[in-house]
């Protein structure tokens, strides 16, 4: 069977990266921070995807964001999301030119929801990752766009099921509410789905150690659980959260370091046959 | 002995960047064609995948590109399909109806039914273990090492004339198939840590 998936998230603004509570961010450090607290070449053992989002509030410099993801994501083999602002084709396209294999796309399932179906043609629907913001929890819940700032309507159990006939592949939802707070995710949010929900969930907003992801994870109906806490599992954080989970009894997988495998001499030419 | 070439082929859909880098880490220099006359000059041959089959199929009909594989292949290049790239390898496919594959391994595509995989989501996300018989492209990779899946069609039934390996997903499907030169893995190696590195390295060793 399938293993359950831990996905690290990273915020950038258009030139750092950012730290997210309740939606509200704060910035952490360039990408040289980022390489020096996460060598993501040698820690992506210890994650199964990356997400990187462009949450620059203002006009979005795509140039700058995927230099920015080049060079986080170099020696790292490893799936990649990325998104943000996505409104058009030809920006979905050009992400995933750029290493992408998915693209997160949140504010025009509600307002260009055609683009859904666009990308999926010629990207296919499991290239789309439909991410959904909620406020509040299951008791008194709202969906909420643009970075958290637009109401889109509190009837949120039939909004998710409108958006449930749309191509795309997994859905993440994120509860703003815990989001950065590390106090655990918003479970709650489940109970939003209708039974015949079929796309794969992801869980994001709140988790800040290991047992929230094994918390997240023991759902039936979690696939994966996503982190976007930048400070909470610096150094080797991610590695001891992983180790966590399993031995909580989560099938998290084991991976072959990338730096395991010995490079050939190129192309063979100096090497004997 | 001459050397190898490696280039991977552009029908402008695939994650090309991925295997690119994926292909530096272990050594070796690839480089992206988009033009069938360049296919003929490489040893080896990747072929990547992401979308419809259908519109990969149109793609690699109209540019020549289907037809430059399959005389490289018939000249004894080496050729791996990674995703849709492994489905094109195939017969045909019934994604966005009917549509014809490379026919360089006898079989066909199909949609995952509801039934097969238990009522799991559809598309298949995620790790699965494979499972392979000791060839050459799982060579030094430990059985039941996790690759990376995003697929919702999957090979149906291949004949006995090639190898697969497996993984499952509700229940057994194909995880990797392969017929002599030609190979394809429905998982994404680039994506796949050490372990699809490691096969990677595998591919390029193949032809030797």
């Amino acid at each position: 069977m399938k293993s359950p998936r831990l996905i690290f998230t990273l915020l950038f603004d258009g030139s750092s990266f950012m730290m997210s509570r309740n939606f509200r961010l704060q910035r952490v450090g360039g990408v040289e921070w980022l390489t020096r607290n996460y060598r993501f070449a040698s820690v992506s053992e210890a994650i199964d995807e990356l997400m990187i989002l462009d949450v620059s509030r203002g006009v979005r410099d795509r140039t700058a964001f995927l230099d920015a993801v080049r060079e986080v994501s170099r020696g790292s083999f490893v799936p990649l999301s990325l998104g943000g602002g996505i409104t058009d084709l030809e920006d979905a396209l050009l992400l995933l030119r750029s290493g992408a294999d998915k693209v997160v796309i949140n504010t025009s399932l509600w307002l260009h929801p055609g683009l859904i179906e666009q990308v999926a043609r010629i990207a296919g629907e499991q290239a789309i990752i439909a991410s959904v913001d909620i406020r509040g929890g299951c008791e008194a819940s709202e969906v909420m766009m643009a970075n958290g700032s637009t109401p889109v309507g509190n009837d949120t159990g039939d909004l998710l099921g409108r958006l449930g006939h749309l191509p795309f592949g997994e859905l993440m939802l994120t509860s703003i509410d815990r989001d950065g707070t590390g106090m655990g995710l918003e479970m709650g949010s489940l109970e939003l789905l209708d039974s015949s929900f079929s796309h794969p969930v992801i869980l994001a907003g709140g988790v800040g150690k290991g047992e929230h992801i094994a918390d997240g994870l023991a759902d039936p109906r979690v696939t994966a659980v996503a982190t976007a806490n930048l400070l909470n599992f610096v150094g080797d954080g991610l590695a001891r959260a992983r180790e966590d989970v399993r031995s909580r009894g989560l099938d998290l997988c084991v991976h072959l370091p990338a730096q395991s495998v010995a490079a050939l001499s190129v192309n063979f030419e100096s090497e004997p046959t | 002995m001459l050397a190898q070439r490696f280039g991977i082929v552009d029908i402008g859909m695939g994650n090309l960047f991925s295997v690119v880098s994926a292909m530096e880490q272990i050594g070796v220099e690839a480089t992206t064609v988009n033009s069938a006359d360049q296919i003929g000059s490489y040893t080896h041959l990747i072929l990547p995948g992401v979308g419809s089959f259908r519109e990969a199929s149109l793609r690699l009909d109209s540019t020549g590109i289907g037809e430059a594989i399959r005389g490289s292949v018939r000249d004894g290049a080496c050729l791996l399909g990674i995703c849709l790239g492994m489905q094109l390898l195939g017969s045909s496919s019934t994604e966005d109806g009917v549509s014809r594959g490379l026919g360089l391994i006898d079989f066909e595509v199909d949609r995952f039914d509801s039934v097969e995989v238990g009522g799991a989501p559809v598309p298949h996300v995620g790790f699965s273990r494979v499972s392979a018989e000791p060839v050459v492209l799982f060579e030094g990779i430990p059985n039941r090492s996790p690759f990376y899946f995003v697929h919702s069609y999957r090979v149906a039934e291949v004949t006995e004339s090639s190898w697969c390996a497996h993984a499952e997903y509700g229940s057994r499907f194909i995880a990797a198939v392969g017929l002599e030169r030609v190979v394809g893995a429905q998982f994404h190696p680039e994506k796949s840590q050490g372990q699809g590195l490691r096969l990677l390295r595998n591919f390029a060793m193949m032809g030797r």
